[in-house]
């Protein structure tokens, strides 16, 4: 993609300076949403196709609709920077270099939707970049783009920034706005849905970061435009971050819809998989998304394409996983993250989580039954409808995908006594065997 | 009104009813762990799940409000295995100890894995460990593993008692209850947790191991700890109460009751006098009332009426006082009535009231008003001044707490010509117990009104005995008896009969039903206590429970 919007400071050191942000046309944005009325930002917006970017990918005009526009309490915005997805790694970008476009993004938001106050709540593993956007805040208050009376209208916008206590489920918006008041995070029921009681009761809009930071191009260029950059319901551009045994990880920016293939080959993304390496799989969107082969890769990264195969867009990091890797192992590994960070709240995830990563060492181990991979079909299947949140169901996606996409290799383990690819082995009293 | 179909049954019902209620107005009972109807709703042990048409999720029907035209079905397949999911995934790691579990056969978890599981284990996976034995507080002990995790606890303190003490502590299965850095669970309604704690995490040191609890029978009586009368279940094994539970009833208690009031069962069968006592010697009944015959015949003869006196007691029951009413009439001849009692105590905004007596307005209903009954002190003086020669007493509490006027009294007592005790214990019981629901020895250890008692007359408890007593609220209560007198006991109306009738007046009754009849058969509309009207009815629902059934506790 010949033009960044979303990188295009990422190169520089200074990237996070206003008088830098403002060089490149910083705040016109939001100049100009000053002179628009509260319809005609959202109305952009939802023109747009920008869809969420934290991974359900809800439309983010039709989640702004929701939001009551004559209320008596002050409503919020919570920006979700509580960025823990498993291979995920590109709003921590914006946060660290491009600080300022997120804060346009809200001061955006805030006068389409006369939200009062704005948290962007931080993961606390990125407490450092805290300090950036703290003092890019601090700029903000001292030009007044930020206060009182913001940019000539009527409306006041506070920004506050909350470090996390810590916790994968704080991702999820209900998990997010009890941290953020203080309590342990542990989803609420919906509805109600944010949008009508959220942080502190009051209505409140929950954005990912990187959808906040793609405002500021919608309002300034024009919906059409950003539509246009992506493909059909999928807006702009975005930000990928490639992981995995391949010659160029990292975060990379690219419209909408290009396909996985060229993410992983063009040497403009990744480059292909490193030197001896074939790939076997990838997880289009972080650990919740369900693991897809190789004869996928020309699928289009976007919402509805992913859905087709049964997986999901997700935060867009692709994680690239190789011909060496053992995939029961590495839906072991990732049961234990769901198990680990199962708040504890519903049974079925609480127990679930935890008994499946059981099963599923147990058959990394070679000591697998054959029955177990019915019960582990069948009981994580029980998990998928019947909690609060979603944490418990990414479970299920992921263990069903693992268990559809290479039963072989879960029928090797049990039917060897042990694991296949030695070097992975859980059992540590093996030699690993030799290269 | 919303239109619901349940199971193919429709069924209107009002705004903001749950699926779960509506479900019950219609007989299906669905099963739950975390739902209490006292307390907020958290659905996390999401066994209620019920299939919703036309949504891809189940929903849990404790949650989910009716809306028009919403299908649901309780027992369709997908729900069946969901709730034996759920059953499977709290046992994943549960130790299933239930021969050593205190909860056994009163347990949730046990009564839906028979009615919904009962499959043949699929789990080979090691359990997480938990604590086992874990104070939560004075009264309260906690088992880890055990825990289900339905917080019914936590919301307890955070919205009955509103003393904060618990909460959930780390997450995932690790996930255990706990109490506040600092705090304790030590609150006046601390053992509501183990009632409400629907599997054995919760055990309450007072009850834990001391007896299996299909060994015991079930009473429905009151407490006896204060004129608030919390309806209870009095289990007991072998004329031995084992412990109170409260019993629902909207208008006098809810679901729930006090810690010394819980422990008030203890004065059942701590110190009681046994036997007939003449003097200092035990003696029978036949002896006894043949003794108080000739002294009383004697004194009724040497003393005044206005030398004749009775101290009411308001722990008796309803049918106790009316015949100590007609005793003092017909008997004694005398209107020299005191009340008696034991004094005030510690008192809250929930449940607790500071009058320890049940059925102070007992006394009031029986007697007409509190007029007709002088104090405590008035009795003192005028025993004093050697106004009274005669006293008869209904039990040994001395209704006050100033040691000088307790000396006064005995004192007093010591100087009468004639002095005849009726009561349930030998030593002064002091209310309320202990933490530990003890009594303080020196007080058991002091029973100096039997030694001065020329006749001591050992009543029977309200575990013993059928009765009524009337609340604060003016609500009369009817009791049932438990078990037989114990010991030589009898309950106060009958010894009132047979002391009666040995006087040569016609007191005694060959059935209580008689008795109740002549007590509140003719009184006054406004006069009876509220709820006199099923004073014989066997059934004993709350007076106004809700017509419509509801989801169980």
């Amino acid at each position: 993609m010949d033009e960044k919007i979303l990188s295009k400071f990422f190169d520089r050191d200074d990237g996070h300076k206003l008088e830098v942000y403002e060089d490149h046309g910083g705040y016109d944005a939001a100049r100009k949403a000053a002179e628009m009325s509260r319809e005609e930002i959202v109305n952009e917006v939802k023109a747009s196709n920008l869809r969420g970017r934290g991974g359900a990918g809800f439309p983010a005009g039709v989640k702004w609709s929701f939001i009551p526009q004559e209320t008596e309490e002050d409503k919020y915005l919570v920006v979700n920077a509580d960025e823990g997805e498993p291979g995920t790694f590109k709003d921590r970008q914006i946060m660290q270099r491009d600080p300022h476009q997120l804060i346009e993004g809200c001061i955006i938001t805030a006068m389409a939707l006369d939200l009062r106050y704005c948290y962007i709540y931080i993961r606390g593993e990125l407490k450092f970049t805290e300090d950036i956007i703290q003092d890019a805040i601090e700029e903000c208050y001292d030009k007044g783009y930020l206060g009182e009376d913001i940019f000539g209208t009527d409306q006041d916008l506070d920004i506050y920034t909350h470090i996390s206590a810590g916790a994968y489920i704080c991702g999820e918006e209900t998990g997010m706005i009890e941290g953020l008041e203080g309590k342990p995070g542990k989803p609420r029921i919906k509805p109600p849905f944010p949008a009508i009681v959220g942080v502190f009761d009051a209505p409140t809009l929950v954005n990912n970061v990187e959808s906040i930071a793609c405002v500021p191009p919608v309002i300034n260029r024009g919906a059409e435009w950003f539509a246009n950059l992506g493909v059909e319901k999928n807006g702009g551009p975005k930000l990928y971050g490639l992981s995995g045994p391949i010659k160029n990880p990292g975060v990379y920016e690219a419209p909408s819809g290009i396909t996985v293939r060229e993410l992983l080959e063009s040497p403009e993304y990744g480059g292909g998989m490193k030197e001896g390496k074939e790939l076997k799989a990838y997880i289009p969107g972080g650990s919740s998304c369900a693991v897809l082969t190789p004869d996928e890769l020309d699928r289009e990264m976007s919402f509805e394409a992913m859905r087709e195969v049964g997986s999901n867009l997700g935060t867009g990091c692709v994680t690239f996983v190789d011909q060496d890797t053992c995939m029961v192992r590495l839906a072991a590994r990732l049961a234990h993250f769901y198990h680990h960070e199962s708040c504890g709240q519903c049974t079925p995830c609480r127990d679930g989580t935890g008994w499946s990563a059981k099963v599923l060492d147990a058959i990394e181990a070679g000591r697998g039954r054959h029955e177990d991979l019915d019960l582990l079909e069948d009981m994580t299947g029980q998990i998928e409808h019947s909690t609060i949140c979603a944490l418990g169901p990414s479970l299920t996606f992921v263990v069903h995908s693992y268990l559809d996409k290479f039963p072989e290799e879960f029928e090797a383990h049990i039917e060897q006594g042990e694991c296949p690819f030695p070097s992975w082995s859980l059992d540590d009293t093996k030699p690993a065997a030799a290269e | 009104m919303p239109k619901v179909t349940i199971n193919n049954e429709e069924i209107e019902v009002d705004d903001g009813t749950t699926v779960m209620e509506a479900a019950a107005q219609l007989g299906y009972d669905i099963p739950h762990f975390c739902y209490h109807p006292a307390l907020s709703i958290p659905a996390n042990c999401r066994m209620c799940l019920v299939e919703v048409e036309d949504n891809p999720d189940l929903q849990p029907s404790c949650h989910m409000p009716v809306n028009d035209g919403m299908e649901v079905h309780t027992e369709s397949e997908r729900v069946v295995k969901a709730r034996k999911s759920v059953l499977e995934f709290i046992l994943v790691n549960h130790p299933v100890d239930c021969p050593i579990c205190d909860q056994a056969g009163e347990c949730k978890l046990q009564d839906y894995y028979m009615a919904y599981d009962a499959q043949e284990s699929r789990l080979r996976t090691e359990k997480v460990d938990g604590v086992k034995v874990y104070p939560l507080g004075p009264e309260v002990v906690y088992d880890g593993e055990r825990c289900i995790l339905c917080t019914r606890c936590v919301r307890f303190c955070e919205e009955i008692t509103e003393t904060d003490e618990l909460t959930t502590a780390q997450r995932g299965d690790h996930t255990e209850i706990r109490t506040f850095p600092g705090q304790e669970l030590d609150n006046n309604y601390s053992m509501c947790t183990v009632d409400i704690c629907p599997v054995g995490a919760l055990t309450a040191r007072d009850f834990r191991f001391k007896c299996r609890v299909w060994l015991m029978n079930t009473t429905d009586s009151v407490c006896t700890g204060c004129s608030q009368g919390c309806n209870i279940h009095l289990d007991h094994f072998r004329n031995e109460v084992q412990r109170y539970r409260p019993r629902y009833n909207p208008d006098v208690n809810d679901y729930w009751m006090c810690d010394p009031g819980r422990y008030t069962y203890k004065e059942v069968h701590q110190d009681r006098l046994e036997d007939p006592m003449v003097g200092d010697n035990v003696v029978n009944w036949h002896a006894a009332t043949q003794a108080y015959v000739s002294t009383m015949d004697e004194a009724l003869d040497t003393f005044e009426p206005s030398e004749r006196a009775m101290v009411l007691s308001p722990q008796v029951s309803c049918e106790g006082l009316h015949q100590a009413r007609r005793f003092a009439d017909e008997v004694l001849e005398t209107d020299r009535l005191y009340m008696g009692g034991k004094p005030g105590g510690e008192s809250d905004d929930l449940l607790m009231n500071a009058d320890k007596n049940p059925n102070r307005r007992g006394i009031e209903y029986v007697f007409g008003g509190l007029e007709a009954v002088d104090s405590f002190e008035s009795l003192v003086d005028a025993m004093e001044a050697g106004e009274i020669r005669v006293l008869h007493m209904m039990n040994k509490h001395i209704p006050t707490t100033d040691d000088a006027l307790r000396a006064r009294f005995v004192d007093a007592v010591a100087d009468l010509d004639l002095f005849v005790l009726q009561a349930m214990h030998r030593g002064e019981m002091v209310f309320p117990p202990d933490h530990r629901g003890d009594f303080p020895a020196a007080d058991l250890d002091d029973p100096t009104l039997v030694e001065l008692a020329d006749i001591a007359l050992p009543s029977s408890s309200h575990a013993e005995q059928d009765g009524t007593f009337v609340n604060e609220d003016g609500i009369a209560q009817p009791f049932s008896q438990s078990f037989k007198p114990l010991y030589n006991s009898q309950p106060d109306w009958q010894i009132f009969g047979r002391l009666g009738d040995e006087m040569g007046h016609s007191l005694s009754y060959r059935r209580l039903a008689d008795l109740r009849e002549e007590m509140f058969g003719d009184a006054e509309d406004d006069a009876k206590p509220k709820t006199l009207d099923d004073k014989q009815s066997k059934s004993r629902a709350p007076a106004d429970a809700a017509t419509q059934p509801t989801p169980a506790e």
